[in-house]
């Protein structure tokens, strides 16, 4: 919900089996919009994902013919299954808000957030995405295993006959008008300088990050915050809004160099230390 | 290596030499030794910056101990540099002695922040007087206490006889001595009472920020702890004022300046209750 009232992106990293779909799916009908999935896989076409010209023979003209990514949520499932030029087309829309097919433009509907899943268990036949891409990401979301009554419950919801459907309760609309109150909210000066040295402390030299965050990061940090504070009923972010945004905003900016991997050190562990180790405000 | 909070005045830190500190240590070899005999205490310190020489070091306090010497040497390698100072030093008194800390003050480069590093302390075990040595003992005894006793009874006359020569003619005047007033001595800590009092006689920001440094002070908040943290911890003790105090002065301190004045009369509610501050009192 965050990043949906931020404008923003969203990867989910997760094993197989944890409702990353069907999440992506309720947050479509629940916000009244629509949703198309698309399964990256290595002989996908940039074509595949925003749309083509067809000569229709009958009129003897082209047409055009849209691709899923005019949905207001796409799920991009696995997309580190397909070529970095496929991977490249859809981070270009997600970036421009607008497709190009052919001599026309046609630009994406609002809201429009592109959820992509990554599979972090299986690595052959995968294109890991390049950090610069992964910087368009607003948020990197980590899903785990859910604990034992959670699952209790997830039997109880999906384990019989007709399983529960998410409903529409808001609509695209109100999603637009939060996206504008979010924008207006207050953001104190000390809580910019906050994300500020949040994302600058990334940057400081560590046995275990290559290099830090960008000043993107600094920008989603800020964006999830006011989203964070407007959901809690609150026209102005505090001190928490900014740090409960910072390890969705940064997990996925940091390069990590090998010694990561052969000292076995968990990368959430360095992001939260990071954020530990600056002052609030 | 502990680090404590900024210290310095801005004048001050300016001074001071800016670090990456990866490593600050200081180890005692033997931790084990007799009275007279001698330990090498080496305080290490590793930061990513090509030092030449680190003189910011400052060493404990070294009561008990004789110092024979001390040396500093700085190298430089692939990522940064790596400073020694290696201490001898000899135990002048039995017991376990504990070496606090060595202290290293600089800009930490990656905040900008003036920080005071403090290395770990080391714990000495010096047991008893030496060894004694039966050689030296007896040529001692044999040969040179006699002519020691000698030369001491023949010292002891020359200085008398000196002193009698140099004894004053008159009693010297007394000259009295200015001597500077004492330093004043360092202010109470601002108490929380006085701090809402001024905000309630001037409800501005900076005087809630004052309010807020105190609270948070009070319940021994770090300062990378947001208000959850404390929620999260129970740093409140189930004090129903304190958090409700807490989470109104939170709220006031980062709402924009319109509506600063409205949030400060909402939380001197819960202020007044915890300073224990008559409403309308005046300052």
């Amino acid at each position: 919900m965050q990043a949906l009232i931020a404008g923003g992106h969203i990867v989910l990293e997760g094993p197989p089996g944890l409702a990353k779909t069907l999440a992506c799916r309720a947050l479509a009908t629940a916000v009244g919009g629509s949703f198309k999935r698309v399964q990256f896989t290595p002989d996908l076409l940039p074509s595949d994902i925003v749309g083509t010209r067809i000569f229709d023979q009958r009129s003897g003209e082209f047409a055009t013919v849209l691709g899923p990514i005019f949905a207001n949520v796409v799920l991009a499932d696995e997309i580190n299954r397909a070529p970095a030029k496929v991977q490249s087309a859809l981070l270009e829309a997600m970036q421009e808000r607008q497709v190009t097919i052919g001599p026309q433009t046609f630009p994406l509907p609002e809201p429009f957030v592109v959820t992509a899943t990554m599979n972090p268990l299986d690595s052959e036949g995968t294109y890991a995405l390049p950090l610069a891409q992964m910087d368009r990401f607003l948020v990197k979301v980590l899903v785990d295993y859910p604990r034992a009554e959670e699952e209790v419950r997830i039997l109880d919801r999906f384990g019989g006959a007709t399983p529960a459907l998410p409903e529409n309760v808001v609509s695209v609309s109100d999603v637009l008008a939060w996206r504008e109150r979010a924008h207006a909210v207050y953001l104190e000066p000390r809580l910019a300088r906050y994300a500020v040295d949040l994302v600058a402390a990334t940057r400081a030299p560590h046995d275990y990050v290559e290099r830090g965050a960008s000043p993107r990061a600094t920008l989603a940090i800020a964006a999830l915050a006011r989203a964070r504070a407007l959901l809690d009923g609150r026209d102005f972010a505090l001190p928490d809004d900014v740090r409960a945004s910072a390890p969705d905003a940064l997990r996925h900016r940091l390069a990590f160099n090998y010694r990561l991997l052969t000292d076995r050190v968990d990368p959430e562990r360095i992001v939260a230390d990071i954020i530990a180790s600056v002052p609030t405000p | 290596m502990a680090i404590f909070p900024p210290f310095v005045a801005p004048a001050s830190a300016q001074q001071l030499i800016r670090l990456h500190v990866r490593q600050f240590t200081m180890t005692a070899e033997p931790s084990t030794l007799r009275v007279g005999e001698t330990l090498r205490l080496k305080i290490v310190t590793r930061v990513d910056e090509n030092l030449l020489e680190l003189d910011d070091v400052t060493l404990p306090d070294l009561s008990g101990f004789e110092s024979l010497g001390d040396e500093r040497q700085c190298t430089t390698a692939y990522r940064g540099s790596q400073c020694v100072e290696t201490m001898t030093l000899t135990p002048t008194i039995a017991g376990d002695r504990t070496i606090a800390g060595a202290t290293l003050e600089a800009i930490d480069a990656a905040s900008g922040r003036a920080v005071r590093y403090s290395s770990n302390g080391v714990v000495v075990h010096v047991i008893g007087a030496p060894m004694p040595n039966y050689f030296l003992q007896a040529l001692f005894e044999g040969l040179l206490r006699p002519f020691a006793t000698v030369a001491i009874v023949a010292a002891i006359a020359y200085a008398a006889l000196w002193g009698w020569r140099r004894r004053p003619k008159t009693a010297p005047a007394v000259v009295p001595v200015a001597t500077a007033p004492p330093p004043p001595a360092p202010p109470p800590p601002p108490q929380l009472l006085g701090l809402v009092e001024a905000l309630a006689a001037a409800p501005t920001r900076a005087n809630l920020l004052a309010v807020r440094a105190e609270l948070r002070r009070r319940i021994g908040a770090r300062e990378e702890e947001t208000l959850s943290d404390l929620r999260a911890r129970g740093a409140t003790g189930g004090n129903a004022d304190l958090d409700e105090a807490l989470r109104a002065v939170e709220i006031a301190a980062f709402a924009d300046e319109s509506r600063v004045p409205s949030l400060i009369a909402a939380a001197l509610g819960p202020l007044d209750r915890l300073a224990g501050r008559t409403a309308g009192a005046s300052l």
